[in-house]
């Protein structure tokens, strides 16, 4: 019954070639969009090296003092985060690293330019680095200001040529300090915000200053929980942490509360990209928009294949006649036609998962963000099985339940207003 | 006739309803990306009030040292750079220097007490030169010169919008403002100062002097310097390596407003040019579904064209039927599309000016009649073509 059905719907693509080609332009173009969309939000918040354990990881980059007629929002200090972050107890691990900088060396007479982040080598624990030989340095040499550092694949190749056998190479910056090369890591995404850098280094060799007590700086925290249970009681040990600082009156006059918060990578990208420093992470917001978006979005392209099934249905109205004339229920057809539109929707979608990757292919080699490699991987995958089984089931029912009240005796009479 | 094709259509309502919904949210989606669209233009288009090619910024990271000696050795920085034959003036900024990517957002008002408070208004502190590296144009009064130096009340120069806002009807020179709990005295206007960039909004700003003999780091400490039009890489080096000679141990960062301003506009359109992209996407899509439920209409009624034609109509008159009806399809389909986007300027969503909205309706509303006119000028020569003998024959 399915293999004539599947038959039938083979037949009918082939005739009106016309309609076909719509109706596939619509679902494949609308499924690549949003499969090129989540592969963006995957590739960003999804767990990806380094962020491999994402569900234990907390991220805290925003202070902000705050009192409800003025704040200041800038990133914590280092001395800030030392004092009341890094003392805390149920994370496992505490790191404290600054946010992006850059670092200028010259390779012969050109000048580098490179992104360039200070941590302390918690940070090497936290996260989980792909090293493609050596190591990260220690919690030793990180005591000591060692003057080592750990660099990625493309820094390796730009400065020595080669990415293998560059352990123990100085590394001179602009302001004549000699580095050594610890450790090369396999490239790290610019969008992955917290944790990409082409060179990484010691934050005991920065100038950053530890003794400073001013709350505002240019660091950053990161936490692992033990368990991905333990998420919300760090959250609740951070929030009294913060509470028992005093208000840097001295400073700030006007200041009635310090405002800091540790979230998940999501809550941490979607705070700062909506502005949101309050005690709310808009998390819920950003999800409703974008379920909202996503359905709008899908909208019009489903109504489009409504339109067009109707037409189809009318093209076929004769055939659907003599179908009622012969006794078959109006479930059969519904069925029948469920069956052809999700076939086709199915065809749609493989054309549109092989757009997505067309189109995520060239956004890597665009390089609009640095080091970035879009792909399709399995959580991207079910998400497009799902869109397209929606998609062909929203854009089916109704004209399938059209088809099955066709009045046969006017549709085999040929009449446009059978339906 | 019209009113011949709006009853033809009203009557077949139940049959044109998915068609009408169809051009309603390709309405609604044209009217949301058209109003972006308008609104970032109309902000590129107004001016930003001062001068940035050629501007460089110099950022100074002094690290650990000690507060007291970091504005003494910054004074010996700027006389360096000053020195320089390529350079042209010289002035230290609060960090929100245009197209920086950071901002200050206060409340403004009159007095300290604060009546007529204006929210939002972008505040710089800045020192005399300023003026000369920004070319910043006076409307009224003065710039900051060597008479506040006596000054008790720090003075300001504030854009003219805020000057209106705050003392509607009088001149704003000579008057107290509080901003943050002090007290500013008012010396000049100045037309704008939309130091967020080309895209953003503009805001009202505020200008505060920074005196020579302030020694507070955090107030500026960023340097803003205008260089001969013949500067360039080497010039950077230089700057970079004198910078460090006499800062020693600090961190230096040199840009040139120009890349920022690149890059900036960069950030901003990048999404804008995506949203643009699958805007496009729909509106083809509509139109081609649009095509090809014209095109099946005109299949199935070639007995009733048929009809028409032996009665003597003639093509022209059939092909403009058909064109017709698809606009007052659409006419209906955009009467609901304006009904919804008149809610944006009634209830002032986001805030954005009426007239932003009013252009985003017209261009949008032009969009989908011009789309449905030519979906429907194939269907409706292929009407237009059909032979009343034949088709009537086929009954």
């Amino acid at each position: 019954m399915l293999l004539s059905y599947l038959k039938i719907a083979w037949k009918v693509l082939l005739r009106r070639k016309f309609f076909t080609f719509i109706s596939l332009f619509g679902i494949s173009f609308t499924l690549m969009i949003l499969l090129v969309v989540y592969a963006m939000y995957d590739h960003t918040v999804g767990p990806h090296t380094p962020e491999k354990r994402v569900d234990r990881l907390l991220f805290t980059s925003t202070i902000s003092i705050w009192s409800p007629n003025t704040s200041n929002i800038s990133s914590p200090s280092y001395s800030f985060l030392e004092r009341y972050i890094r003392p805390l107890r149920t994370p496992e691990k505490v790191s404290i690293s600054t946010g992006r900088g850059s670092v200028v060396t010259y390779v012969g007479n050109t000048k580098l330019k490179l992104d360039q982040k200070y941590t302390d080598a918690e940070f090497w624990q936290v996260l989980d680095f792909e090293f493609i030989e050596g190591r990260p340095y220690s919690l030793a040499e990180v005591a000591a200001a060692a003057r080592v550092l750990v660099i990625n694949e493309s820094t390796a190749r730009n400065c020595f040529g080669t990415a293998r056998g560059v352990l123990g190479r100085a590394f001179v910056t602009d302001d004549n300090m000699h580095y050594r090369v610890v450790g090369v890591v396999r490239d790290v995404p610019a969008a992955r915000t917290y944790t990409y850098a082409e060179v990484w280094m010691p934050i005991t060799t920065s100038t950053e200053d530890i003794h400073n007590a001013e709350y505002m700086g240019s660091c950053m925290a990161i936490m692992l929980a033990r368990r991905p249970e333990d998420v919300p009681a760090i959250q609740r040990e951070f929030a009294q942490a913060v509470a028992r600082a005093p208000l840097p009156t001295n400073v700030y006059k006007w200041v009635k509360e310090v405002r800091l918060y540790a979230g998940t990578l999501l809550a941490t990208v979607v705070r700062e990209e909506l502005d949101e420093y309050g005690p709310n992470d808009g998390v819920a917001r950003f999800q409703q928009l974008g379920a909202g978006l996503a359905l709008l979005f899908m909208l019009l392209p489903a109504l489009n294949l409504v339109n067009i099934n109707i037409s189809r249905i009318l093209d076929r109205s004769s055939e659907i006649g003599v179908r009622k004339a012969f006794g078959a229920t109006g479930g059969a057809l519904i069925g029948q036609f469920l069956v052809e539109n999700v076939f086709l929707t199915l065809l749609g979608g493989l054309l549109g998962l092989a757009l997505a990757a067309g189109a995520l292919h060239l956004l890597n080699f665009s390089g609009l963000i640095a080091y970035t490699q879009f792909g399709i991987n399995g959580r991207v995958f079910g998400v497009a099985l799902t869109a397209i089984l929606f998609f062909g089931l929203l854009s089916g029912v109704y004209p399938a339940y059209k088809m099955s009240r066709l009045n046969p005796v006017k549709a085999l009479k040929g009449d446009q207003n059978a339906l | 006739m019209i009113r011949h094709l709006f009853t033809l259509i009203w009557n077949r309502r139940r049959a044109n309803i998915l068609l009408i919904t169809e051009i309603f949210l390709a309405f609604v989606v044209l009217f949301v990306v058209g109003s972006l669209l308008v609104y970032h233009a109309h902000n590129y288009r107004t001016p930003l009030g001062f001068g940035y090619t050629q501007v460089w910024r110099i950022n100074l990271d002094p690290g650990a040292l000690p507060e007291a000696s970091r504005v003494p050795t910054l004074r010996q920085v700027m006389a360096r750079l000053r020195a320089m034959p390529e350079v042209v003036a010289v002035g230290r900024a609060s960090g929100n220097t245009p197209f920086s990517g950071s901002t200050n957002g206060s409340d403004v008002g009159v007095g300290k007490e604060g009546n007529n408070i204006m929210g939002s208004v972008s505040g710089h502190l800045v020192e005399e030169d300023l003026r000369e590296v920004l070319e910043l144009p006076l409307v009224a009064g003065r710039w900051f010169d060597k008479r506040d130096d006596a000054a008790t009340v720090r003075p300001a120069v504030i854009s003219r919008d805020l000057g209106e806002a705050l003392f509607p009807g009088q001149s704003a020179l000579g008057k107290i403002v509080g901003r943050n709990g002090e007290e500013l005295r008012v010396v000049g206007l100045i037309e704008r100062f939309r130091a967020d960039g080309d895209l953003e909004e503009a805001r009202p700003a505020i200008l505060m002097r920074v005196s020579p003999q302030d020694t507070v780091w955090g107030e500026a400490p960023v340097i803003l310097l205008r260089v001969r039009p013949r500067a360039d890489a080497a010039l950077e080096r230089q700057m970079n390596r004198e910078i460090l000679n006499i800062a020693k141990g600090w961190s230096v960062g040199i840009t040139t407003l120009s890349e920022q301003r690149a890059a900036q506009l960069k950030r901003t359109l990048t999404p804008i040019v995506a949203l643009v992209i699958v805007c496009l996407f729909l509106v083809v899509n509509v139109a081609l579904g649009l095509f090809g439920v014209l095109w099946q209409t005109i299949q199935q009624r070639r007995a009733e064209i048929g009809v028409r034609r032996a009665m003597g109509a003639t093509a022209g008159a059939i092909s403009w039927q058909i064109v017709g009806e698809i606009l007052v399809v659409a006419t209906f389909g955009l009467a609901l599309g304006l009904l919804v986007a008149a809610q944006f300027p009634l209830l002032g969503v986001f805030n954005v000016q009426a007239g932003v909205y009013g252009t985003a309706m017209l261009l949008a509303v032009g969009m989908i009649y011009l789309l449905t006119a030519l979906c429907a000028l194939y269907p409706s020569r292929l009407a237009a073509g059909i032979h009343p003998a034949v088709a009537l024959r086929e009954e």
